[in-house]
């Protein structure tokens, strides 16, 4: 305020809340948004084949030692922050659906609701997966309470034995529909923030065009985790595993890819999952 | 308001109607003071508006339980649905007491009808709330066109016949808390005065309170109105500092009630993404015009 010189200097994240909100803002979707597009897409190629898969995977992982700086940096610390300001916005809302039950008010409330199971699904998720550091230490000790299950150069198979879990599997199914709605709405929301959709006929137009959206990437994610699924068990299992080995032993070979034991299934036979 | 259709009244005769009905009031003595519920019994009247139910109750002296009752205190003023002073909470939802008719409010609940202050306002007593916040919220956005001068400056800048119609409705605004009330992110500031504190710095106090929390729909949508104003125009970025600083337009989460509740009509929504819009051209113009 131009009159407030006398008045004590307001706390960083009052003073900056404009600059916070819209950072938050964008930053669902990029890169937030974009890279959950991009994951669901690429897994979602295990559809076609485990072969399929794994060659994005190794698309994925030609980034080599740079890898880790990308995740981190375009992935994980904007991931980070959207979670820790819309912690703080969900928390400093008081949603009333009870008394107004309309469309955009119940929106509201599960905007906030799924973006507290997409925050909580999706640290858990990068747990059991990723393993969230690399570190032999850290990772040994996530091995043992069930994370770090994925292995990029054994990649279908593993993410498949990993959903094996029927408990774990439906954790997946909510997880994925609570981040595509929070994203679908998000856009919409957003386009509002930013102001390019300000009229109510504008507004009923992007919401058909961002629920479309949902729709789409909902059957995407939700077919990706359904193909993963059925390549961890049985003879699909043996057969991706299989064909793995074959591409990354060519790849070594080749010289397109180091050896590189720690991305790879441990040397222990047939893994028995579970 | 409007004087009830033929075909409104015949609907009325047709249902039947209870020979009374109970009106339960969240009643609180004093700020800070808890609240409780108090119920009282009303013979039926057609036509009845919340106001004359009010006005019956201070009357009667007593409650349902046939108990001395002190009159319920509410605010009412223009009992036309403009001037705002008698908004309340009336079955669970926000709205005016001189438009709320009781002959409506029991084809919904036959038996009882509900009021509440406002709930994201200091309660004073019973009905009666402190809105200064909004009040202070104008204020903050420049809610004005400053033409108080000793110059004659001649004629101001000529106004588009379609300009003034689309800011016409964002004129109708009473500053009632409608829409304030019914948004789940403007919370409540309610502050207590400490022991010794003067009325000035308990004010300076309750000013600095305000002014980090939320706007809210109304003091937006009149900020875009005055940006929108040919003269009002020229304090523009004034308006957008207040806008895009502590409480402005980034707390707002969408939820859309605001219009939904608005007793004017008035396109609240329209006013907050096109604030939105104002503020993403100004908060880039900030960074690149520095």
């Amino acid at each position: 305020m131009a009159d407030s010189s006398a008045t004590p200097a307001l706390p960083f994240l009052v003073r900056h809340e404009f600059l916070i909100r819209r950072l938050h803002s964008l930053s669902g979707l990029i890169p937030v948004g974009a890279f959950m597009c991009v994951h669901l897409l690429v897994n979602s190629s295990v559809l076609n084949s485990p072969e399929t898969f794994q060659n994005n995977v190794y698309g994925i992982h030609a980034l080599g030692k740079l890898l880790p700086i990308v995740e981190w940096v375009f992935i994980f610390i904007p991931l980070l922050f959207h979670m820790a300001v819309g912690i703080m916005i969900a928390a400093g809302g008081m949603p009333n659906t009870q008394a107004y039950p309309y469309g955009a008010n119940i929106r509201y409330t599960l905007q906030r609701a799924t973006g507290i199971i997409a925050a909580v699904f999706i640290m858990y998720h990068v747990f059991h997966m990723h393993g969230w550091f690399h570190f032999d230490g850290w990772l040994s000790m996530a091995e043992s309470v069930g994370g770090h299950k994925f292995r990029p150069y054994n990649a279908s198979s593993t993410a498949g034995a990993a959903l094996q879990n029927p408990v774990i599997l439906v954790l997946y199914a909510i997880g994925i529909i609570a981040s595509v709605f929070h994203l679908a709405n998000g856009l919409w929301t957003m386009g509002i923030t930013w102001g390019v959709w300000t009229r109510p006929a504008a507004q009923k137009n992007a919401l058909v065009v961002c629920s479309a959206f949902g729709v789409l990437l909902g059957i995407v994610g939700l077919s990706a985790l359904a193909g993963m699924y059925n390549v961890g068990k049985g003879e699909a299992y043996q057969a991706a595993i299989e064909a793995e080995n074959r591409m990354y032993e060519a790849r070594v070979e080749a010289g397109s890819v180091q050896p590189n034991e720690h991305k790879r299934i441990e040397e222990r036979g047939t893994r028995s999952e579970e | 308001m409007i004087a009830p259709s033929k075909d409104h009244v015949s609907t009325y005769a047709e249902a039947p109607k209870p020979e009374a009905f109970d009106v339960r009031i969240l009643r609180q003595d004093a700020p800070g003071e808890s609240p409780k519920w108090e119920r009282f019994r009303i013979p039926y009247e057609p036509n009845l508006n919340i106001i004359s139910v009010l006005m019956k109750i201070a009357a009667m002296g007593k409650n349902a339980q046939g108990k001395p009752a002190p009159p319920v205190a509410w605010d009412s003023n223009c009992l036309e649905e403009v001037c705002g002073s008698c908004t309340m909470v009336i079955n669970g939802r926000v709205r005016q007491a001189c438009s709320a008719l009781v002959d409506r409010l029991l084809e919904d609940r036959p038996t009882e009808i509900e009021l509440r202050p406002m709930s994201k306002f200091p309660v004073l007593r019973d009905l009666v709330v402190d809105r200064g916040r909004m009040f202070r919220a104008l204020e903050r956005v420049k809610a004005w066109v400053p033409v108080d001068d000793y110059l004659d400056r001649g004629p101001g800048p000529r106004e588009a016949q379609a300009k003034q119609e689309t800011r016409y409705p964002l004129s109708e605004c009473m500053t009632c808390g409608c829409c304030v009330e019914a948004c789940p992110q403007y919370t409540k500031v309610e502050l207590t005065r400490e022991p010794g504190e003067t009325d000035s710095q308990f004010e300076a106090r309750r000013k600095q309170a305000f002014d980090t929390a939320f706007l809210g729909p109304a003091a937006i949508s009149q900020a875009i109105l005055f940006n929108d104003h040919a003269t009002g125009q020229m304090q523009a970025d004034e308006r957008m500092e207040a806008l895009t600083g502590p409480g402005g337009i980034q707390v707002c989460g969408n939820a859309q009630n605001c219009v939904a509740v608005c007793p004017k009509s008035i396109p609240l929504t329209t006013s907050i993404a096109r604030a939105g819009r104002q503020a993403t051209v100004y908060a880039i113009k900030k960074i690149f015009d520095r």
